[in-house]
Order: C-alpha cells, then structure tokens, then sequence
C-alpha cells in the first residue's frame, strides 16, 4: 500500500506548490478506513465508491495517478505510479493452508513476481522535476499530448462505465445480487478494466479474489490470460 | 447518470454529465451537437435522443426500473485536458471538490485497499 510514500512525498514537496490528494478506489468506504486512518496523511484522502475516476479519467487498475496543474490542467494524465520498492522475490505463502488454498496461492504468487516493476526513483524524480519547473518540465505534456494520451473509450468501454454504475448503484441500494449482473457484464465488456474486476471478486472472495459462481473470471485465471507482464500500463517517462 | 424515466431535467442533466441544453442543442466545452426537434419538450429532455446524439450507452436493470447513462464513447476519454469536474467524499462523507485545488500542482492518486 503505497500511502506512507504518498505522505512522504507530499512532506517533501507540499513546500514547493505540490498536494497529493489520494483516492481510495473501493466499493466499500470501510475498506479503505482503516488503511485511511493508520496513515496519518494530512493531505485530502477520498474515497470513489463509484469509480467516478474510471468513466471521468479511463483509469483502469491501481496505483495510478495523473498530475494537474494550477490552472486545473492535466499536464500528465493516469499513468502508473510505481512509489512504492517492492521485493516481491522473497513472497511466501503462509503456513499451515489447506492443501488446494496453498496450491492456489503460490500459483498466485508467482504471477505476482512475473509482473514488471517500474523505476520508482525515476518517477519520483519526474515528480520533482515538473514540481520545481512546471510547464518548462520535460515531463509536463500538453494539452494535445494529454488528450491523446488518455485511454481510448470505444462503445464497449462507456458501456462497461454504465454497467457499473448501475451495479454499484443496486450495490449501494442493497441489491447484492442484482448488482453482479452489471459487474459481470462491465467485466466482459472492458476485461481490461482491474478495479471493476477486483472490486467485485474482492466483495466474493475475500483477499484470493479467486474463482466463484458469481463471475466468470477470478485474478489468478484472469492474469493468466492477460499475461501478468501487461498488469501495468508501462508509464512513459 | 442513474436514471429512473427516459427523461431528465437539463439542470440534472447538465450536473451529471456537463452538458448544457442551448438553443443551438447540447453544449460542453466549445462542442455543441444539434437535438432533432422535439428532444426538449416540457421541460424535459429525451435521454435516448441525447444518447443516440452524443454517442452514450444506456443499459437497463428491469428489476429494479433503472437506467444508467454512461459517457460518450469515441476517440479518447479525455475531450480536453481541462480536469473535468469531480467531487469525491473522505470517510466521514463529507465532500470535497478536486477543483478547490486550483493554485496548487496537484497530483492525485488512485489506490485501492484491495
């Protein structure tokens, strides 16, 4: 969870004209809460139960962040984020699981150690680049580069974005049930799309997001096919 | 947007999804997209004209009698690099509007505890 380094980071350049504003991409605002308070950030915290950031900015998995200027200007728009160094060489499987929960998770992890680490002390230094020169940055884009770097949005990805605002709609009302209907079919419609994925198979199947009656795909079948090397958009910097 | 009829406010329909109902037909930005004749009457806007105009998927939970406008589909999902409008809740509910921020660089980021 990459919000210590988000604090650090926003300690270090808060002074220079930079806030970070962290947005918790969950359904339930109580699963962000506790990760939220034990974080002691003083700077704005939110959470998008909706995934309004989905439809309004084509994010499509976690970390991701954009860059905004003072004018309100996207000067980088969702890209990766890697903050956070990562060893995930050294990932074990808990002791003591049953049998086929332990075959599951060692196959998990290593999917997980096949997915691409991104330079963390290169981002961060883009970061303070743009932070200390703004518009003269050779990080910050413009207005052109910024539109055409943003996700493409065919028929079928505004769909999903209806599909699963009406699910979390129905989800929020207390229609469990009815609300999956609409995630499996934003999950079919934009595969691409981790958070509706996750978000849904997380509220199933806790912690594995593993196979299920209630949706098609599970994280481990799903990064299978996908290949984990594509799990994460690779950020140009 | 959720839906519970086929026809909106353009108040509602322009602080859900930016559009603005003009004479000349459906405004954002410096985008304006003409309406047939008749997709504002009473006082009510035609989603499904809306839709079929501005590219927007509608989908349906007969259950329940609702509808969800999506966005419009095309090129990109930024029309501008202009932050669209976007308030969002911390864990006490209360509101904040990303574009109190204007002034300062801003970096915001996605995460999920999941």
């Amino acid at each position: 969870m990459a919000l210590p380094v988000w604090q650090q980071l926003r300690t270090e350049l808060h002074p220079r004209g930079l806030e970070i504003v962290t947005v918790a991409l969950d359904l339930e605002v109580d699963s962000a809460r506790s990760w939220i308070e034990r974080s002691g950030a003083d700077h704005p915290q939110l959470v998008d139960t909706a995934h309004r950031l989905d439809e309004l900015l084509g994010i499509v998995n976690v970390p991701t962040a954009l860059w905004v200027d003072e004018n309100g200007m996207i000067v980088r728009p969702p890209h990766t984020a890697a903050v956070e160094r990562y060893d995930f060489s050294k990932l074990k499987t808990p002791e003591g699981l049953p049998d086929d929960l332990d075959a599951h998770i060692r196959d998990m992890l290593e999917q997980v150690k096949r997915i691409p680490r991104f330079d963390a002390d290169h981002y961060v230094d883009a970061l303070r680049d743009w932070v200390e020169h703004g518009a003269a940055s050779r990080y910050a884009l413009t207005p052109d580069e910024v539109v055409r770097g943003s996700a493409p949005r065919s028929p079928a990805v505004a769909e999903a974005a209806a599909e699963f605002e009406l699910g979390q709609h129905l989800h929020h009302a207390g229609h469990v049930e009815s609300a999956r209907a609409h995630f499996r079919a934003a999950h079919r419609l934009q595969p691409e799309n981790w958070t509706y994925k996750r978000n849904a198979w997380e509220l199933v199947s806790p912690g594995i997001q593993g196979p299920t009656d209630f949706y098609d795909g599970d994280w481990l079948s799903d990064i299978k096919a996908a290949g984990p090397e594509h799990y994460y958009a690779r950020p140009d910097f | 947007m959720i839906l519970q009829q086929l026809d909106v406010t353009p108040e509602e329909l322009q602080r859900q999804t930016g559009w603005e109902l003009k004479p000349e037909g459906l405004c954002k930005d410096d985008r304006c997209v003409p309406l047939p004749a008749g997709a504002g009457t009473d006082g009510l806007v035609d989603v499904t004209m809306v839709a079929d105009r501005l590219g927007m998927p509608i989908v349906h939970d007969d259950r329940h009698g609702l509808w969800a406008l999506g966005p419009e589909a095309g090129d990109r999902v930024l029309a501008s690099a202009q932050l669209p409008p976007i308030v969002l809740s911390d864990v006490e509910g209360r509101p904040f509007d990303l574009a109190s921020l204007r002034g300062e660089k801003v970096l915001i980021a996605a995460w999920a505890s999941w």
